[in-house]
């Protein structure tokens, strides 16, 4: 009998239902979007009690809260911020900004399809979504993560290649640091 | 043979208790601060969860011999420390490694710990970190005074420099020594307000302001160190004050009981404060608690 | 007050060769259209001969049929609330002025922004290349002759279900009946 198994199996339940009750936001506020987060940080829709709490910086975090419109300049250091967060990572694509380009659609400057930068494991949609909605999104997120199917960064250094390439056609200029972790 | 073997499951006995109150305790503070802020709260054990998350992360980058060993300096003091330190009254479980001369060992090897830690913070290279060690720092240069005039005056009072000791004598006497001296006792928690880094002192780790100071390049398994570490050193630093000023305590509901009334003292005032400036926050050092340091010192040569 | 206005603008017009000039008494405003190489002597006299201290703003507008860009500079004058337009045409293909920016410090960043989005060339100023754009290769884009959605299209990849999208302005004037005027069709979006 081989007892081996199980006892991984055991392991990885047991983390995530530790990680899933443990996220660490890293709210990059680009767009209109960071001001849902204080509200929904604070008194009245109270994240904490999920667990759900603020990293001070991209090494603790473990969740990337993308909050809105991201422009290629922003996306530049997005991406040197995602690839300095230790693994597991997750990202959330915040707003229809993020979903599909929203209302800068036609904006010579903003990208229209996030899931091509980076893995996203969840999108709120809304135009901007309520705290109601975020916190959907970190249900969701959870629900995710003990299924065991939110392995974005496993995702990204697996498909390096096509990230990369996606990134490398709109930032000219490319001048970061390898990713090695 | 059999006195060794107890030593170290008595050793091992005071931390994993050191660690499971200390996490709670932080558990705790989080849920007044939520409650008080009128939010419902993480659940108590949620420092568990957090700590074990942090554990299981990978912790793939690092900056250098120095940063590795941070975390782990922390974690040696608060240890240390734990050690030295008698935990219950004449219990052959919790007597540890305490001697005579503790109390003058134990003044060093609190501040050893966030010595090295700046070591560490010092060579992620990151700006956030090093301003923090500077404010650290200063601030320990603040609280420090007091809190060495307070337990300098129970040494002159008492002609004895070992903590079990000074138990003995408040055994002996029939009354606390908060009661003796009252003046130490004052001095030695305003001093303890600036050791627990709480609000208003939280101006090293200040997330908001500096990135979370010297922790901010520390993920994963290096913030669980220092999570950890964190706990073990607030139960140390309760410890203390109870064993010195409360008279210890001969059973463990004894000493919870204790040691939560003491940690609500400094959790409190963090919650109704702002975040002082660092030269605030050393001239509040130098202010009352100094002044009642002298007192104490008066007090214990005079009366 | 409109007596007030009126010496103001006559005061102006006598020392400079105005193109056009108006007074709105409402808004408490004086509104001036000279010659662009007058543009840092009538700034000068009007800061230090006569008390407009504060630039409010600075900005462009892109008259595309014209074949023009207007360069406007919005002052004010802290004692009495009055309000300068000094209004000025360039030339768009090729948009030259000199540099301001010792007149009103702040007048740098307005004239890198002018140089960025417009392509409006300032001899003399002294400035890093780039000011909020990063690596921007494409024309100056607030021209209103880039084509935002085409450049769009062109550089990101547009989600799939999103071709039906309309035009805002064409779907609610045909759901109200409102007709559209020509020029107002082609630069709308
Ligand atoms: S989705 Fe709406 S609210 Fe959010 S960034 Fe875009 S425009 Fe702003």
């Amino acid at each position: 009998m081989d007892y081996g198994i199980y006892q991984d199996k055991l392991t990885r339940i047991v983390t995530d239902i530790a990680r899933s009750h443990s996220l660490w936001i890293l709210a990059y506020g680009t767009g209109c979007g960071a001001i849902e987060v204080p509200a929904t940080m604070t008194s009245r829709y109270d994240a904490e009690r999920l667990g759900v709490r603020g990293a001070a910086t991209p090494r603790q975090a473990d969740v990337l809260m993308i909050t809105g419109y991201l422009t290629v300049k922003t996306l530049k250091r997005v991406i040197r911020v995602y690839e300095q967060m230790q693994d597991p990572k997750y990202v959330i694509g915040f707003g229809s900004c993020a979903v599909n380009g929203g209302m800068y659609w036609d904006s010579y400057n903003t990208i229209k399809q996030l899931d091509l930068y980076l893995p996203v494991d969840v999108y709120i949609s809304g135009c901007m979504p309520r705290p109601e909605a975020v916190l959907e999104g970190f249900a969701k997120l959870q629900e995710q993560i003990r299924a065991g199917e939110a392995r974005g960064a496993t995702k990204y250094k697996d498909n390096l290649d096509y990230y990369r390439g996606n990134q490398k056609k709109i930032i000219k200029n490319w001048d970061f640091p390898d990713y090695n972790w | 043979m059999e006195g060794i073997l107890m030593s170290i499951l008595g050793a091992i006995a005071t931390f994993l208790l050191a660690f499971v109150v200390g996490m709670t305790y932080g558990g705790i503070r989080r849920k007044v601060i939520a409650r008080v802020q009128n939010r419902y709260g993480p659940p108590i054990y949620q420092n568990f969860i957090d700590a074990f998350k942090l554990f299981s992360k990978t912790t793939a980058v690092h900056h250098g011999a120095m940063h590795l060993l941070g975390p782990a300096f922390l974690m040696v003091s608060a240890v240390v420390a734990l050690m030295i330190i008698p935990v219950l009254r004449d219990n052959i479980w919790f007597t540890n490694l305490n001697f005579k001369g503790d109390l003058i060992f134990l003044i060093y090897i609190m501040t050893f710990g966030p010595l090295g830690m700046a070591l560490g913070a010092g060579q992620t290279g990151n700006p956030n970190s090093a301003i923090g060690v500077t404010r650290g720092l200063s601030q320990m240069v603040g609280f420090e005074i007091p809190w060495v005039m307070a337990l300098v005056a129970l040494m002159i009072k008492y002609n004895t420099t070992s903590v079990v000791d000074l138990m003995n004598v408040q055994n002996e006497v029939g009354q606390w020594l908060i009661f003796q001296n009252p003046f130490a006792f004052v001095a030695a928690i305003l001093a303890s307000l600036g050791m627990f880094r709480y609000a208003p002192f939280n101006i090293v780790g200040a997330p908001t302001e500096l990135a979370s100071g010297p922790a901010s390049e520390n993920g994963g398994k290096f913030l669980f160190t220092m999570m950890s570490a964190g706990s073990v050193f607030a139960f140390v630093k309760l410890t203390l004050l109870v064993d010195v000023f409360f008279g210890g305590a001969s059973n463990l509901i004894e000493l919870v009981i204790k040691t939560f009334l003491l940690y609500m003292i400094p959790v409190m005032y963090g919650v109704v404060n702002p975040r002082y400036r660092t030269e605030q926050a050393v001239t509040y050092f130098w202010g009352w608690p100094l002044l009642f340091g002298f007192l104490a010192i008066i007090y214990s040569v005079y009366f | 007050m409109e007596t007030f206005l009126e010496k103001i603008k006559d005061r102006i017009s006598v020392n400079f060769e105005l193109d056009r000039s108006s007074i709105d008494v409402e808004r408490k405003r004086v509104d001036v259209q000279i010659k662009k190489e007058q543009i840092p002597s009538i700034l000068r006299y009007l800061k230090e001969n006569m008390n407009f201290r504060h630039l409010m703003h600075a900005s462009v507008v892109d008259w595309l049929e014209e074949g023009k860009f207007e360069v406007l500079f919005m002052l004010w004058t802290p004692k009495e609330k009055i309000r300068v337009f000094v209004r000025t045409k360039l030339d768009r293909d090729n948009p030259v002025m000199e540099n301001l920016d010792m007149i009103w410090p702040q007048l740098n960043t307005y004239e890198r922004e002018f140089k960025e989005m417009y392509g409006i060339e300032f001899t003399g100023l002294v400035a890093p290349e780039e000011f909020i754009l990063e690596d921007w290769e494409g024309p100056p884009p607030m021209r209103r002759d880039f084509d935002t959605e085409a450049y769009a299209k062109d550089v990101f990849s547009e989600r799939i279900g999103r071709e039906d999208a309309q035009d805002v302005r064409e779907t609610i004037a045909k759901r109200s009946g409102e007709v559209i005027p020509d020029f107002a069709k082609k630069h709308s979006r």
